[in-house]
């Protein structure tokens, strides 16, 4: 049973997810969120964190890897959720989300 | 980032490729078939049990779908930033290869030049406000220091180069001539040439400080129409105004003295003007007036046994059977009325009423060319211009219509 439970909310999940790519859904969120962490200023920071990882390991050698092996981690982390809060990210596009979810699911609702 | 196809999710193991995606078209084994029903009614039933448990199951789901589908929610939205982050480094890395990474960046040194700068009293950029108000500079032509803000008129005229410096300067050269002239005719009394008595020169300055007061409220003193104007009217005026130029000729008689009198008559005109009673200071031989005049002046101040200056053979010598006042006043009045009826038939005298009464035609007589230049005031627009340039100085003469309201 857990396991078809699993089974079944990795399939809604993917089930929702694909549909999303679908409609275009997903893009549109994506320019979305990329509007927002500009305006809060995240871009910028993150930015700064390249520049000095670049310096660190020289302008020549820099790969996309180390890249992003460095700057992933602090894209998700504190700044990150304060540029969230800053402005209103959870609160817009995280509700945006959700409804889209919502309205998905539903529509797959019948189908289980 | 170019949009991921269904089928791939690139790197992060979400689902694999092989996996059957769940589409509302599959249908779940749990659909009945009306072909097989008998048979199907134990399967049917199987079913339906199946169904209710996953029913119940869903209803216990249902519970907790919210709370998965925002589970789900936030998966995605974790994704979505983690895309960005991607793109955000494919960014960057492609600048940093391309080598249009660090264009925006300036060295610290200009860095600190442009720095904000945050004190009192001043802008941003440092500044004082306020500056250029109480600036002074010092002019480098007259050494003084000068308002930041008047500066560039001082220097106008300080250097003589703008527009209206030169304007100013031959106004004022024009004013210290007129003034100089009218100053000098109190200092000397003896000379001859001068035709300003003291009395006449104030006269005459304070007049031409009013007629200047008096232009000014239509015009701009320093333009080049008003110069242009003045220059005209100063003509007209000069031509025009008789008490202006009887000043500049004329003497007034009643200042002077028995002895002063005989000597200026010996040496001058001395012809009684009758609008200003002033005595012509031109030579004996003045062409403004008759030997007639000057003999009835010279009798009527000095006595009937009066040293004429002239002696005349002319025919006039019989007019002077009459009596003197008689034949002053005719004489006196021969300046204006054109109704007069000069007892002593003295032709030239008549003709030269007559002439004076058609003072409108264009003659060549002295009478009419005062009458002329006194028209011009007017406006009539006669021969004037060669009369005013024979005789710069004309006494002016009355029109016509003028005088017989006077007369």
């Amino acid at each position: 049973m857990v396991v078809s439970k699993m089974n079944k909310d990795a399939q809604m999940r993917a089930a929702i997810n694909q549909k999303l790519i679908e409609t275009g859904e997903r893009e549109r969120l994506k320019e979305l969120l990329r509007a927002k962490l500009i305006e809060c200023g995240w871009k910028d920071q993150l930015k700064a964190h390249c520049k000095e990882v670049i310096k660190e390991k020289g302008l020549e050698h820099v790969t996309v890897d180390d890249l992003v092996a460095e700057i992933t981690p602090k894209g998700r982390g504190k700044e990150y959720k304060l540029c969230e809060r800053k402005c209103g990210l959870r609160h817009d596009l995280f509700s945006l989300l959700l409804v889209q979810v919502f309205f998905f699911f539903n529509k797959e609702k019948h189908s289980f | 980032m170019p949009p991921l196809s269904s089928g791939q999710r690139g790197g992060e193991g979400r689902w694999q490729p092989s996996e059957v995606p769940w589409t509302h078209t599959n249908i779940p084994p749990t659909c009945v078939q009306p072909c097989c029903r008998p048979l199907c009614y134990e399967q049917s039933e199987h079913r339906l049990h199946k169904s209710s448990q996953m029913k119940m199951e869903e209803m216990s789901l249902s519970g907790l779908d919210n709370s998965k589908l925002e589970a789900i929610a936030q998966e995605i939205y974790a994704d979505l930033v983690e895309d960005s982050c991607l793109g955000f480094c494919f960014e960057v890395h492609r600048a940093v290869k391309c080598g249009y990474f660090f264009l925006d960046d300036t060295d610290p040194e200009s860095m600190k030049d442009f720095e904000i700068v945050d004190q009192p009293g001043l802008d941003i950029f440092g500044q004082v406000f306020n500056q250029w108000k109480s600036k002074e500079c010092v002019c480098p032509n007259c050494s003084r220091s000068i308002a930041a803000s008047r500066f560039a008129p001082h220097l106008e005229k300080c250097l003589g180069m703008g527009r209206n410096s030169s304007r100013i300067a031959n106004r004022r050269i024009a004013n210290s001539n007129n003034m100089n002239k009218s100053e000098s005719d109190q200092e000397d009394n003896d000379d001859i040439n001068d035709n300003d008595w003291s009395y006449g020169s104030e006269k005459k300055a304070k007049k031409r400080k009013s007629d200047k007061l008096w232009y000014l409220p239509f015009q701009n003193p320093n333009s080049p129409r008003r110069s242009k104007s003045l220059k005209h009217k100063n003509g007209e005026l000069s031509n025009s105004d008789p008490f202006k130029y009887n000043n500049s000729t004329g003497i007034s008689y009643e200042t002077l003295g028995p002895e002063e009198l005989r000597s200026l008559l010996t040496t001058q005109c001395g012809v009684i003007s009758e609008h200003t009673k002033k005595m012509c200071t031109r030579s004996l031989r003045c062409p403004q007036h008759t030997d007639e005049q000057r003999r009835a002046v010279r009798i009527y101040f000095l006595g009937p046994s009066a040293v004429l200056p002239e002696v005349e053979s002319s025919l006039d010598n019989d007019s002077f059977d009459m009596t003197d006042s008689q034949a002053l006043i005719s004489r006196l009045q021969w300046d204006g009325s054109s109704d007069l009826s000069p007892s002593d038939s003295g032709s030239s005298k008549t003709s030269e009423n007559q002439g004076w009464g058609l003072g409108t035609n264009s003659s060549e007589s002295r009478k009419t060319k005062k009458k002329k230049s006194h028209l011009s005031l007017v406006g009539t627009a006669s021969g004037l211009g060669s009369n005013k340039k024979k005789k710069p100085k004309p006494p002016a003469p009355p029109t016509p219509s003028i005088y017989d309201d006077i007369n």
